[in-house]
């Protein structure tokens, strides 16, 4: 080839993404958004194939003492194991883009996720009711824990969106794995407890913004639509 | 360099990570402890009314691992890669979930009533801490046994941790007996010259 063309080509070498030296990644859960729908979110934002893997809760026994902590969802890059979700969803936020714009806004995404995890370790027994997972009074429940986690959580969430601008997201400027955290538990909390967060004008507008992102919306729209 | 303030309670518990992480990267900051009697009035001023807060340059950021993450990033002591980084954030994290557990025993402790402390020492700390420690000692010797959860080189949760035991051993003696890998990387960590002159110098709280 003559030298023009060897030079071409390197440019072109130099401009093109290296798919080959793009990991291959497997994400493994149950058939259920829940702890993994973040994670399915990031990749399909990112435009980054992976491998999809939902596990039939029968199968699981078999396949939990071959993971690290006998958990899911379990993240697996090139083959080396990753658990715990949001262990996976800032690991891949912060590849694809989506951990916030600076060191400060990444630990303030980190601490609305851990915020959120608390509120939810204080709704699970009323969750669990509602899931069909246990028994109980759903009445009781939700005024003796689903209000009052509601309102200290949502509380905390309505005055950072409105604190925020009301721009459509929780911190920052940018789409966050947080903000795809918060959304996503509002739309399985529309499907259980239809008006249970009309209480907070800000957060639901600043989910709607959120989930009209392009690629958010389409992959919402082609996702097997489960309950949680 | 920017200012640096971490509010918390007086004693260990979920703080002292971040205070540690402070002391070992020789940054100045002021450790705020805030008595019992004393949050009431400072709650408010907490974004998620709830302590440790670091503030940075006056900028408050709430929640113990995000903030232990945080300052662990700033002083290098956050893993050498993202993927070793997000294995420290794994075990971070199923350490929150152990913790979370052990809540009944914790909450006992602070009380007076000797039969439900053994009760919940037996039904719930012996299993909470059998699971995760058996973990940490899997995790311990998978990494070759170095004196480190993840890599080579010292992390936030080597720190987390060891801090943890050293309170829990005052409960429950022995507790981490059956976990010979993990007491040697707590004894590694707890030496190292920085911390050793922090923890001998430290007040010495209930938890």
């Amino acid at each position: 080839h003559s030298p023009l063309y060897n030079l071409l080509y390197s440019a072109w070498l130099s401009l093109v993404p290296s798919f080959s030296a793009m990991p291959s990644y497997k994400l493994t859960y149950f058939p259920v958004r829940a702890r993994a729908e973040v994670a399915r979110q990031l990749f399909y934002l990112a435009g980054v194939p992976f491998e999809d893997v939902r596990v039939p809760h029968a199968d699981w026994p078999a396949l939990k003492p071959k993971t690290p902590f006998g958990q899911m969802p379990l993240l697996e890059v090139d083959g080396k194991p990753l658990p715990q979700s949001y262990a996976i969803n800032r690991y891949l936020a912060k590849e694809f883009g989506f951990a916030g714009k600076s060191p400060f806004e990444a630990a303030w995404v980190d601490a609305i996720a851990d915020q959120f995890k608390d509120y939810n370790i204080e709704l699970r027994p009323l969750f669990l009711v509602l899931m069909g997972f246990a028994q109980g009074d759903k009445d009781q429940l939700l005024k003796d824990v689903g209000i009052p986690a509601r309102d200290k959580f949502f509380g905390i969430l309505e005055k950072l969106a409105k604190d925020n601008g009301n721009n459509g997201h929780f911190v920052g400027s940018s789409l966050t794995w947080a903000d795809l955290l918060i959304a996503d538990h509002v739309k399985t909390v529309s499907i259980h407890l239809p008006s249970f967060l009309d209480g907070f004008p800000t957060v639901l507008d600043t989910v709607k913004k959120i989930e009209s992102t392009p690629k958010l919306k389409e992959w919402i729209e082609k996702r097997p639509d489960t309950k949680f | 360099m920017p200012t640096y303030k971490l509010s918390y309670f007086e004693g260990q518990g979920l703080g002292e990570v971040s205070r540690q992480l402070l002391h070992l990267s020789e940054t100045p900051f002021e450790d705020d402890r805030i008595s019992q009697e004393d949050w009431p009035k400072r709650k408010d001023s907490m974004p998620f009314a709830k302590l440790p807060v670091l503030f940075v340059d006056g900028k408050p950021l709430p929640q113990s691992l995000a903030i232990a993450r945080y300052l662990a990033n700033q002083f290098g002591f956050a893993g050498k890669t993202p993927f070793e980084s997000a294995w420290v954030d794994a075990l971070g994290d199923q350490f929150k979930d152990y913790f979370s557990e052990m809540v009944p025993y914790f909450m006992a402790l602070g009380g007076d009533n000797e039969e439900e402390k053994s009760r919940l020492q037996l039904e719930v700390a012996e299993p909470a801490i059998n699971k995760f420690f058996s973990i940490l000692e899997k995790r311990a010797k998978d990494n070759g046994s170095n004196g480190h959860f993840v890599g080579d080189s010292l992390t936030w949760i080597d720190i987390h941790i060891s801090d943890h035991m050293g309170v829990g051993e005052k409960y429950f003696p022995n507790a981490y007996a059956a976990f010979p890998t993990v007491l040697a990387l707590r004894e590694g960590t707890v030496s190292l010259p920085k911390l050793k002159e922090w923890i001998e110098k430290r007040p010495v709280t209930p938890y």
